[in-house]
C-alpha cells in the first residue's frame, strides 16, 4: 500500500551562491540540480575550487551522491547525512584560500553527528577570501554568541602557504551543538576598547612584519593606545611554498564585538588568470601601505558601525536560517 | 446467683514484657513529651537532613528543561482517544460525554466528535478501534487515552498492547476507566476496584488515576459520574511531546472524494483526488509540507487551505461557564452538523428520514393562513422544490440578472453553529460539469452583487439559512424582489450518499469570505483568531485558485482579479510587480533589487549573498563568479591620516567621548531602521531557500517595517515590562505547581530554583519577541515565513491516492496525516523492495575502500585478443560488469536503518531474521524484513539469526530515515485474527547511517593441500576466485582453534587440472 515520492530536485541555474545553494541544500536535505553553470565562459563549467568545495561536502557527509554532467556545467546534488569525524583531510587547491571552504565547514560541522575535526591544505592567506588569522581571531569567538560550546572550536594554523603555490595547513575542530543554536539579540555596538592583530610572512624578511606594524599603528595611535599587533614570521616548511606577507586587524569592542579585516600581499604567477595578472602583477604593495590599507579599511568598517563587519555578515545570515527563533543583529 | 454475681472478674494483666507491652507503651510516651507534635516534626538534625533531601529530590524530579512552546494562538481541541476492548462500553462513554457537554444525544459514533466543553478548550472525541492499524495510528494523536477496562472481566490484551504502543510514540495523558463494576457484593467490587488498580499502577505508575463507571441507568452512566469523568478531563494539563512538537499533523474528521466524476466512471480503480480535513496540530504547516498518509503513503499536497473553524472557542466576554448556544458539536462523519462549510461551497446534510417533501400549493394557503405572513425561509425552500426544469433547461430560458435590488436588512437570531450566515444559496448539483457550466452566469450575477454590497459596507444582507431539522429558519420575511431572483439561480439536486440525502448549496467563494466578516462584526463574536483566518483564507485564494486552473473558467479569472483588488495592497508587490513563483529567477531578482535598494547604505550589503554589484553587464558575472564573502573595497580609500577624519570616528573609541557614544546607540536605533531591514531581509531569506514559492511576496515586509519599526520597539519594550511585572507579581501560570510547593526549598535552593526561573524567563521573553516580531508582518507575509498556525482547521487537498482510500473507507477507522520533516522522505527505500531497477552507481566508500586500486588492478590485468581499441572497449566491459558485482555485494546493506531491538516478553516466540515484520516509526508504519546482530565485545556487529530470548539486539532494516531516538513498534501481522499478544517487539532507533556493516559468521569446509611452518594451502573452500578475493583479510579459525586469515588465491601446488578446485591460503599466526 506505501507510496513512494518521485524524488524531487530543487532546480536552480547558474553559477552564483554556489557555496550558499550547497550548504543549505544540505542542512534542508533538498536534492538540487544547478545548471547552466558557466556556459559561455572558456573553459565553461565548474571552476577547480568549485570542485574541491563539492568534494569537501561529500567528505564529510555520508551517502551524499554528486554526478556532474560531462560538460560540469551541470550537476546533480543529494545531500547525504551529515557525519562530521575526525583527522579528516582535504585539499583545498591551489585556487581559492582556505577561507572559502571554511565559511561552509564552521557551519555544517555543528550539524554533524560527531565532532568534525578536518585538516585542510592550501592557501591560507590571500587577498580576495577572508584569511585564516581573521577566522581565527573573529569568526569563532563570534560563534560562541549562537550557544556554540567554546571548547571544541578550534582553527590551528600549522602551516601557512600563500598564493600562487600554497602549501599552507590548517586544522579545524567542530564541536557538534547539542540541541539548536539560540537565538542572539545583538545590537548593541559599543566603542573600540583595543585592536589587535597578527602579521605573517611566509618566504620574505621577518622586516616587513614590523613595517606594517609601524604603519598601522601610526593611523590607530591617534585613537586608540591599547593596539597590539602579534607577528608570525614562518620559516621553513611551515612557510609553504610561494612568498607572501600579510596583515589582519580586528577591533574589539566593549559589548564584545569583533570587526576585522585582512589583507595580503604576494606574487601571482598564474598565466591564464587575468584577473590576478591585473590587479596584482603589476606592483606589489609595500608593506607600509599595506599596514595603512589595512587599518584605513579597518577604521572604515568601525565607522560604519554595526556588531559584526561585512565579512562575516555571511555567517550571520545562515547561522540566522537556521534559528528557529527570530534574531536581531544590527 | 448473687454468690455468682459478687465475684469479681479476674482483672486483665497488662503484659509487662514483650512486643505488646513496648507497643502500647509507645504512644502514650509520645503524648506525654511532646505536646503538640505538629509544631516539632523531627528531633534529630540527620532526620531533618533527610527529610529535607528526600523532599528536594522530589522537586528537582519534577523540573524538566522548560521548552518553548512555539504555537500562538487558540490551540487545536485536545484528542480524546477512548480505547478498550470490544463491548466494554466505548461508544457509549463517548455518548455519554457528548450528551453532558452538549446536551444532544448522538446516535451512533462514527468518526471524530469535536465539541466545545469550556470557555477555552475544545474537545475532540475519537473511539479507537480495535485492530493494530487503527491502535497505532491513536497512539500517534491522543492527547488522553481513556482506558476502558472491563471491571467484571479484568483487564484484556487490547489495553496493553495500547499501552506498549503508546509509550513507544511519546507516552500521552492516561486514565483508566473501569466500567461493568455492579454487582450486589460490595465488597468484591471494592476487592476487584483494588486488585485492578494496583495492576494498572504497575503498568504506568503509582498512582495513575483510575475511574470507576459503575452500572447503567436508563441505558447511561450515572449523570454524576460523568460529569466527574468530564471534570478530571477538563482540567487536565498536556505536556508537549517531543515527536509531535516538531512535526504537523492531521487528525482528518472529514474526508471527501473529489476525483472528477467522469475520470472514476469510466476506470473504477483509477487514482483518486481527496481532500481531508481537520484541525492542524503539532507545529505550523507550511504548503511545501510533505505529508504521510498513515497507511497510505508519501504525498505532496496538492491544495492546502484554511477554513473557518467549525467549532470555534467562544467569545471571551466576561461571564461564568457556556451558554448553550456556544455548546457547539462537530461530527461531519457520524452525520452531524447539517452544515459543512468547504472552500468554495456549502453543504447541507439532511438525514433520509427526515426529507419530506410537502405539497407546495396546498400547504402554502394553509401556512400562510395560520402565520399571517410567510415566513421566508419555507418559501424559499418550497420554493427549491418546485423543480421542474432540468438545470440545462433552465439555463436556456433564464436571462441574467445583473442589478439586483437591495433587501432590506434581516438579522438571524439563531446563535448555533448552523447558523453560519450564507448569503445566498444555490442549491446545485455536486456534479462539476453542470457546476461550471451553470456557474457561468450565475456567478457573474453574484459578482455584480458582491460589488454594490462592498460599496455599501455597512448594508448586511439578509442572511438566510435552509435549516433541514426542527430549529426551522426563523428569517424574517423578505420582499419578494428577492425571492425570483434567488429561484432563478438556485437549483436543487438530491443526491443519495452514504445513504443520506445531500445536497449542495454553492456559491462563489468571495461571498463566503465576505460574509463570514461581515458575520463575525455582526454577532460581535469578535474572534481575533477566526476574523484573521478569513483574512488569510482572502489572500491564499488567489494562489490556490492558481493551482486549480484545469478546471476553471473564464469566470473565475475576474474573480481573482477582484479578489485581488480586495486584498491589502502589498507594498513589495507595487514596487516589484506580481510574484513569480520561479523560484530560481525570483531569487536572483530579489537579489538584484536588493542590491539596488541597498545602493545607498553599501555596508549593509550581504557579502556574501549578494556581491557587489557593477554596473557592466560583463563585470557583473565575473564579480559574480568569484563568489566571496570579503568586501573587495569599492570605496575609495579615505586618508585617515587627516585629522578631521580622525576626530569624525573618536567617538566610537573608547577615548572618545561616551555620552556621544551613547547618543549614536539610540538615534541609530530610530534611524537606523535599515538595519533590522537587514535583519528582517534575511529571515525572509530562510523562506526563501527552504520553499520556493513567491518570494517576492515575502520581501514586500521590508517597506513595511520601516514604518512599523518605531512602533515595533515600543510595543517590545511594553511587553517585556508588562512581562517582567507579572513575573514579579506571580508566576506564571506553568510555575504555579512548582513554586507553592517548593516555597520553603527556595531558601536553600535558591540557586537550583532560581536557575529555573531564570531558564524559563528567558524563553518567555523570546517567545514574546517571536510574537511581536510577527505581529508586525502583514498576513500574507506572515503566512509565508510560518505557514499555518496550529489550531487552525484545513483543508488539504491531495491527489493521486489509490482508489482503496476512497473504497474501503471506515469512518471508524481514523485517518491520520502527519507532515514529514527534513529529510525524513528522504530514502528511496521501496525501490529497493519493489525491485525497480536501480541505476549503477558506485558509492564513496566503495572507492576509498582500501582495497579498490588493487582490486580494478587485478580486473584489468588480464589478456584479451583482438584490435588495440577493441580490447580497450572489451576490458572496460569486463571492468565493469565486475565493478558492478562487486559493489552490489558490498553495497547491499545500504540505507538501513539501525534500531536496538527487544523482542516483546509477552510475545511467544523468538523472532527470526528477514522474517517480516511490520513496524512503526514516527508516522509511518511499513512492513520491513530486518536483520539481527548483536554487538560483540569488539565493536563488530554479528549477525544473528534469531533474536536473544531475555536481550537487546540490534536490528536492521530499510526505511525511510527518521532522528534517533525515535520509538519503534513491531508486530507480526495486522489481520483480525489475532494472537495472544499482538506487540512483537519495542525498539529504539539508534542513528541513521546509510550503510551498516554486519558481519556474518559462515562456516566453510576445506582440505589443507600443502603446509608449511605458517602457512597452509586450503582446498576446495572457496567456489570461485572472485569469492576468495571477497575473503581476503578474513578472520577464520578451525574447529580446533587453529587461527589465522585468509590471504589470498594461491596456483601453487595445485597440480590439479581441473580449474574449479580453488585454494585459500591460511596462514595460522
Amino acid at each position: 500500500m506505501e507510496r513512494v515520492m518521485k524524488k524531487t530536485y530543487k532546480r536552480l541555474k547558474g553559477s552564483k551562491y554556489l557555496r550558499q545553494r550547497l550548504l543549505l541544500s544540505t542542512l534542508s536535505t533538498t536534492p538540487i540540480i544547478i545548471s547552466d553553470i558557466r556556459p559561455d565562459d572558456m573553459p565553461p563549467g565548474l571552476r577547480y575550487y568549485e570542485v574541491e568545495l563539492l568534494k569537501l561536502f561529500e567528505l564529510i557527509s555520508d551517502g551524499c551522491v554528486i554526478e556532474l554532467h560531462d560538460t560540469a556545467t551541470k550537476f546533480k546534488y543529494i545531500p547525504g547525512v551529515l557525519m562530521g569525524g575526525r583527522n579528516l583531510v582535504h585539499d583545498c587547491g591551489k585556487y581559492r584560500s582556505l577561507g572559502y571552504f571554511l565559511e561552509p565547514l564552521i557551519v555544517l560541522g555543528l550539524f554533524g553527528k560527531k565532532p568534525l575535526s578536518i585538516k585542510l591544505l592550501g592557501i591560507t592567506n590571500d587577498s580576495k577570501d577572508p584569511s585564516v588569522d581573521t577566522f581565527r581571531s573573529t569568526t569563532l569567538p563570534m560563534l560562541k554568541r549562537f550557544g556554540i560550546p567554546s571548547e571544541g572550536l578550534e582553527l590551528k594554523i600549522e602551516c601557512r602557504g600563500s598564493p600562487p603555490n600554497g602549501g599552507g595547513e590548517v586544522v579545524l575542530k567542530v564541536p557538534v551543538v547539542q540541541s539548536s543554536l539560540s537565538a542572539v539579540t545583538w545590537t548593541d555596538e559599543g566603542m573600540v576598547k583595543r585592536i589587535r592583530g597578527t602579521t605573517f610572512s611566509t618566504r620574505v624578511s621577518s622586516q616587513f612584519e614590523n613595517t606594517m606594524i609601524h604603519a598601522a599603528r601610526g593611523i590607530f595611535n591617534r585613537l586608540l593606545p591599547d593596539v597590539h599587533i602579534f607577528t608570525d614570521h614562518k620559516a621553513g616548511v611551515q612557510a609553504g611554498k610561494s612568498p607572501g606577507y600579510g596583515i589582519s586587524l580586528v577591533a574589539e569592542t566593549t559589548t564584545g564585538c569583533f570587526i576585522s579585516t585582512d589583507t595580503a600581499v604576494f606574487q601571482a604567477k598564474w598565466k591564464d588568470e587575468d584577473e590576478y595578472e591585473d590587479d596584482e602583477k603589476k606592483e606589489l604593495t609595500p608593506p607600509e601601505d599595506l599596514g595603512e590599507q589595512a587599518a584605513s579599511v579597518l577604521l572604515g568598517e568601525v565607522e560604519q558601525g554595526g556588531v559584526v563587519d561585512s565579512t562575516h555578515q555571511f555567517v550571520f545570515v545562515l547561522y540566522g536560517m537556521v534559528l528557529l527563533d527570530n534574531y536581531f543583529i544590527k | 446467683m448473687v454468690e455468682i454475681s459478687e465475684q469479681p472478674h479476674k482483672s486483665h494483666r497488662t503484659r509487662q514484657a514483650g512486643p505488646s507491652a513496648r507497643k502500647k507503651k509507645k504512644p502514650s510516651d509520645g503524648a506525654k513529651n511532646n505536646k503538640n507534635p505538629k509544631a516539632f516534626a523531627f528531633n534529630s538534625t540527620r532526620k531533618a537532613k533527610r527529610l529535607q533531601s528526600r523532599s528536594t529530590e522530589i522537586e528537582q524530579r519534577k523540573l524538566h528543561i522548560p521548552t518553548i512552546d512555539r504555537s500562538i494562538g487558540e490551540p487545536a481541541p485536545y484528542v480524546i482517544v477512548v480505547q478498550g476492548p470490544p463491548k466494554v462500553g466505548k461508544s457509549l462513554l463517548i455518548k455519554c460525554l457528548v450528551k453532558h457537554y452538549t446536551k444532544q444525544s448522538l446516535p451512533e459514533v462514527r468518526g471524530p466528535i469535536t465539541i466545545v466543553s469550556g470557555k477555552q478548550r475544545r474537545l475532540q472525541f475519537v473511539e479507537c478501534p480495535n485492530d493494530i492499524n487503527g491502535m497505532i495510528d491513536a497512539a500517534k494523536f491522543a492527547d488522553v487515552a481513556l482506558l476502558l477496562i472491563d471491571g467484571s472481566f479484568g483487564f484484556e490484551m487490547e489495553t496493553f498492547e495500547f499501552l506498549n504502543i503508546l509509550q513507544v510514540h511519546g507516552f500521552p495523558k492516561v486514565m483508566g476507566v473501569l466500567t461493568h463494576i455492579e454487582g450486589p457484593d460490595a465488597k468484591k467490587i471494592r476487592k476487584t476496584k483494588q486488585r485492578l488498580k494496583h495492576r494498572f499502577w504497575t503498568e504506568i505508575y503509582d498512582g495513575a488515576k483510575l475511574f470507576y463507571l459503575s452500572g447503567l441507568e436508563n441505558g447511561k452512566y450515572h449523570p454524576r459520574e460523568v460529569h466527574n469523568l468530564a471534570r478530571f478531563i477538563s482540567v487536565m494539563k498536556f505536556h508537549p511531546l517531543s515527536w509531535r512538537a516538531s512535526h504537523p499533523y492531521v487528525m482528518v474528521d472529514r474526508f471527501e472524494d473529489v476525483t472528477p466524476p467522469e475520470r472514476s466512471h469510466t476506470n473504477k480503480k483509477c487514482d483518486r483526488n481527496v481532500t481531508l480535513y481537520g484541525y492542524l496540530r503539532g507545529c505550523n504547516m507550511k504548503k511545501s509540507t510533505k505529508v504521510h498518509i498513515a497507511g497510505i503513503g508519501d504525498y505532496n499536497l496538492a491544495g492546502l487551505t484554511n477554513l473557518a473553524d467549525p467549532c470555534p472557542v467562544p467569545s471571551a466576554a466576561k461571564k461564568k461557564g457556556l451558554r448553550d448556544k456556544e455548546k457547539l458539536f462537530y461530527a461531519p462523519m457520524s452525520g452531524l452538523g447539517d452544515l459543512i462549510y468547504d472552500k468554495d461551497a456549502v453543504y447541507i446534510n439532511i438525514n433520509d428520514n427526515l426529507v419530506q417533501y410537502s405539497k407546495v400549493d396546498n400547504e402554502n394557503g394553509e401556512i400562510s393562513g395560520k402565520g399571517g405572513i410567510v415566513d421566508k425561509g419555507e418559501k424559499m425552500v418550497k420554493s427549491l422544490q418546485e423543480v421542474k426544469y432540468s438545470i440545462n433547461e433552465k439555463l436556456e430560458q433564464s436571462s441574467i440578472n445583473l442589478f439586483s435590488r437591495k433587501p432590506p436588512r434581516s438579522h438571524n437570531t439563531n446563535g448555533a453553529l448552523l447558523e453560519s450566515e450564507i448569503e445566498d444559496l444555490k442549491l446545485s448539483d455536486q456534479d462539476n460539469s453542470v457546476e461550471e457550466s451553470e456557474t457561468d452566469e450565475s456567478d457573474k450575477e453574484i459578482g455584480e452583487e458582491d460589488l454594490e454590497e462592498s460599496e455599501s459596507s455597512d448594508q448586511e444582507k439578509a442572511n438566510e439559512i435552509v435549516r433541514s431539522t426542527g430549529d426551522g429558519s426563523d428569517g424574517e420575511s423578505e420582499d419578494d424582489e428577492h425571492l425570483p431572483h434567488l429561484r432563478s439561480d438556485s437549483k436543487e439536486q438530491v443526491e443519495f450518499h452514504n445513504g443520506r440525502v445531500r445536497r449542495r448549496a454553492m456559491c462563489g467563494t468571495d461571498i463566503d469570505n465576505s460574509d463570514f466578516k461581515s458575520s463575525g462584526k455582526d454577532d460581535e463574536d469578535s474572534h481575533s483568531s477566526a476574523s484573521s483566518n478569513f483574512s488569510e483564507e482572502d489572500e491564499d485564494d488567489p494562489k490556490i485558485e492558481e493551482d486549480e486552473i484545469e478546471n476553471v473558467s473564464k469566470w473565475k479569472e475576474s474573480l481573482v482579479e477582484r479578489t485581488l483588488s480586495g486584498q491589502n495592497t502589498n507594498l513589495m508587490q507595487l514596487v516589484y510587480g506580481k510574484s513569480v513563483s520561479n523560484s530560481t529567477s525570483s531569487t536572483d531578482e530579489a537579489h538584484c533589487s536588493e542590491d539596488e535598494e541597498s545602493d545607498g547604505e553599501k555596508f549593509f550589503q550581504p557579502k556574501g549573498e549578494i556581491n557587489k554589484k557593477s554596473s557592466d553587464g560583463a563585470d557583473d558575472i565575473n564579480v559574480n563568479d568569484e563568489e566571496c564573502s570579503k568586501l573587495t573595497i569599492s570605496v575609495k580609500q579615505k586618508n585617515w591620516k587627516s585629522e578631521d577624519l580622525v576626530e569624525s570616528i573618536r567617538d566610537h573609541f573608547v577615548t572618545g567621548d561616551w555620552s556621544k557614544a551613547a547618543l549614536r546607540g539610540q538615534t541609530s536605533d530610530v534611524t537606523g531602521e535599515d538595519d533590522s531591514v537587514y535583519g528582517e531581509f534575511e529571515d525572509l531569506e530562510t523562506g526563501e531557500k527552504y520553499e520556493s514559492h513567491q518570494m517576492d511576496d515575502a520581501g514586500t515586509d521590508t517597506d513595511i517595517n520601516r514604518k512599523g519599526d518605531e512602533a515595533r520597539r515600543l510595543k517590545k519594550l511594553a511587553l517585556r515590562a508588562k512581562f517582567d511585572t507579572q513575573h514579579e507579581e506571580s508566576d506564571s501560570p506553568d510555575e504555579e505547581t512548582g513554586k507553592s510547593k517548593g516555597t520553603k526549598f527556595h531558601r536553600d535552593q535558591a540557586n537550583e530554583s532560581g536557575y529555573f526561573d531564570k531558564l524559563k524567563e528567558e524563553i518567555e521573553l523570546r517567545k514574546q519577541m517571536n510574537i511581536a516580531e510577527l505581529n508586525d508582518l502583514d498576513e500574507a507575509t506572515r503566512f509565508e515565513l510560518e505557514g499555518f498556525r496550529t489550531g487552525t482547521y484545513l483543508r488539504l487537498e491531495i491527489h493521486d491516492v489509490p482508489f482503496e482510500m476512497v473504497e474501503y473507507f471506515d469512518p471508524h477507522h481514523p485517518v491520520l496525516v502527519g507532515g514529514l520533516g527534513l529529510g525524513e522522505e528522504n530514502e528511496g527505500y521501496m525501490q529497493l523492495s519493489k525491485g525497480f531497477a536501480q541505476a549503477f552507481q558506485i558509492r564513496k566508500h566503495v572507492i576509498r575502500g582500501p582495497d579498490f586500486k588493487e582490486k580494478v588492478k587485478d580486473w584489468w590485468d588480464f589478456v584479451v585478443e583482438g584490435r588495440r581499441g577493441k580490447v580497450f572497449r572489451l576490458k572496460l566491459k569486463i571492468l565493469k560488469i565486475k565493478l558492478m558485482k562487486w559493489n552490489k555485494e558490498v553495497t547491499d546493506n545500504i540505507k538501513r536503518l539501525p534500531v536496538r531491538i527487544k523482542r516483546h516478553r509477552w510475545h511467544r516466540k523468538v523472532l527470526k531474521t528477514r522474517d517480516p515484520i511490520i513496524v512503526s516509526i514516527g508516522w509511518r508504519r511499513y512492513q520491513t524484513t530486518p536483520i539481527y546482530a548483536i554487538e560483540d565485545l569488539n565493536g563488530r556487529h554479528r549477525m544473528l539469526k534469531y533474536t536473544p530470548e531475555h536481550m537487546h539486539c540490534l536490528a536492521t532494516f530499510y526505511g525511510p530515515l527518521v532522528p534517533p531516538n525515535t520509538g519503534v513498534v513491531a508486530v507480526q501481522n495486522v489481520s483480525k485474527n489475532q494472537a495472544a499478544f499482538r506487540i512483537t517487539a519495542t525498539a529504539v532507533v539508534q542513528e541513521f547511517n546509510h550503510a551498516a556493516r554486519i558481519m556474518k559468521k559462515i562456516k566453510f569446509v576445506g582440505y589443507p593441500c600443502k603446509i608449511f611452518r605458517k602457512t597452509a594451502l586450503i582446498k576446495d573452500m572457496f567456489t570461485s576466485d572472485l569469492e576468495i578475493s571477497r575473503f581476503e583479510g578474513a578472520e577464520i579459525r578451525t574447529v580446533s582453534g587453529i587461527r589465522g586469515q585468509v590471504k589470498k588465491v594461491s596456483l601453487l601446488g595445485t597440480g590439479n587440472p581441473i580449474k574449479g578446485a580453488r585454494l585459500g591460503k591460511i596462514r595460522s599466526c
